[in-house]
């Protein structure tokens, strides 16, 4: 991994830190940069690498161990569960559904564009 | 959670002018804060009163529970003013075995690592060194210490960006390992969101907002639509400012949102917004005049 120096994450103001703490694990979970029963990185070097407050951290790992997603191996660190990965998917699976998708009908109610032209869009951006 | 450092009612008067009126703050154990307010705000008198370099007029500090008489300083605190006025003829690592003797806690393989970290040469006389290098001989001084109560006062002031998030890094690692209290007085106040857990706003010398990053974060919207649309929606709602376009209004709202309001604004055909702590902070301040 890069020292960090140059690595600079930007946090939105669209949920909380330790929100976006739990996708960014997420994310290296489903690219497997982590993977099943791998230790993920420490608080402190977590903390250090994405400019954050550790308590920031630390809330974000709570919620990924509460939803079985990490463990904890006592004295050692947080590890990666052995469902991680279909586990996510299937919560982000969930979450498409009901935000981006439903976002996305949204805005297309406004250009008042039909279910037809949509699903075409969907087609042809699939083909390029 | 036990409180390391509790002021109340402090009150500073310069002539007729009140640089802190009334001011309280409790600072928790093992907790980053930040202190935020304009220029003149009063951030820097605060610190002074608690380090005991003035005195204010009225009111108590009281520290791990003990009161601190008139003068006094903190046990097992570090200030690091924003003007060090270091000796000028003194050589950078002779500066820092000076501070590092009023530091039970100091630890000098840290100093050593930070001096690198900030390419300094530790042979430098003081005088030698630009402004901005002779704040992070401020901030060496600051870290390594790891004094249970830390003040930093405007800590990253004239650094450029790369020392800033240097300094910023080694706060944090350093903090997660040996956890204490830090304060951090800053105005560039977007680069401290993410890593103080918990602030203190001032301006004009009082207490504008106190309140977790995070709740901040989650309550500050920018709200905006059709004026009559805006008006209804934030009926009830903590508004800190507004502005008026045309037809169109802005609101900048303090208020925690639910499924049920965002479901009330898209039938309204109102847009919300998050808003930057920079921007809430600015609109605060607008609206608390």
């Amino acid at each position: 991994m890069l020292s960090g120096e140059v690595m600079n994450v930007t946090f939105d103001e669209k949920q909380p830190i330790f929100q976006q703490v739990a996708d960014i694990i997420e994310d290296d979970i489903l690219n497997e940069t982590y993977r099943e029963d791998e230790q993920i990185l420490s608080v402190a070097q977590f903390s250090q690498l994405f400019q954050i407050n550790p308590a920031t951290v630390v809330k974000g790992i709570g919620l990924l161990v509460n939803e079985g997603i990490l463990y904890k191996k006592r004295g050692l660190g947080m590890y990666v569960s052995s469902d991680a990965k279909p586990k996510i998917q299937n919560q982000r699976r969930d979450r498409f559904y009901k935000e981006l998708l439903s976002n996305l009908l949204c805005e297309a109610d406004k250009l008042e564009l039909t279910t037809e032209d949509i699903m075409n869009m969907i087609k042809q951006l699939k083909k390029e | 959670m036990s409180i390391v450092l509790s002021c109340d009612k402090l009150n500073k008067k310069y002539g007729r002018t009140y640089a802190l009126r009334d001011l309280d703050m409790r600072l928790e154990e093992n907790v980053i804060y930040g202190l935020l307010g304009r220029n003149g705000a009063g951030k820097t008198s605060l610190l002074n009163i608690i380090a005991g370099g003035i005195f204010a007029n009225d009111g108590t500090i009281e520290v791990r529970g003990k009161k601190l008489g008139k003068g006094a300083f903190p046990e097992d605190c570090c200030f690091v003013r924003e003007n060090n006025k270091l000796f000028g003829g003194a050589r950078l690592i002779e500066v820092l075995q000076f501070a590092a003797n009023f530091h039970p806690n100091w630890d000098w393989t840290f100093a050593h690592k930070l001096l690198q970290t900030f390419q300094l040469d530790p042979n430098k006389k003081i005088k030698q060194l630009s402004k901005g290098t002779e704040s992070l001989v401020g901030n060496i001084i600051g870290l390594a210490s790891r004094a249970t109560l830390t003040l930093f006062d405007e800590p990253v002031l004239g650094l450029d960006v790369l020392m800033r998030e240097r300094f910023y890094k080694e706060l944090l690692e350093d903090y997660a390992n040996h956890p204490r209290t830090i304060l951090l007085s800053t105005h560039l106040i977007d680069e401290i969101a993410p890593i103080a857990e918990r602030v203190y706003i001032i301006d004009e010398g009082t207490l504008l907002l106190h309140d977790e990053m995070n709740r901040i974060r989650m309550s500050a919207y920018l709200i905006r639509g059709n004026s009559d649309a805006v008006a209804s929606f934030t009926e009830g709602k903590r508004v800190l400012h507004t502005e008026s376009y045309g037809h169109g209004k802005l609101a900048a709202i303090f208020e925690k949102l639910n499924d049920g309001d965002r479901l009330q604004a898209r039938k309204l055909d109102i847009t919300i917004e998050n808003l930057t702590l920079q921007k809430f902070f600015s609109y605060l301040i607008e609206g608390g005049h």
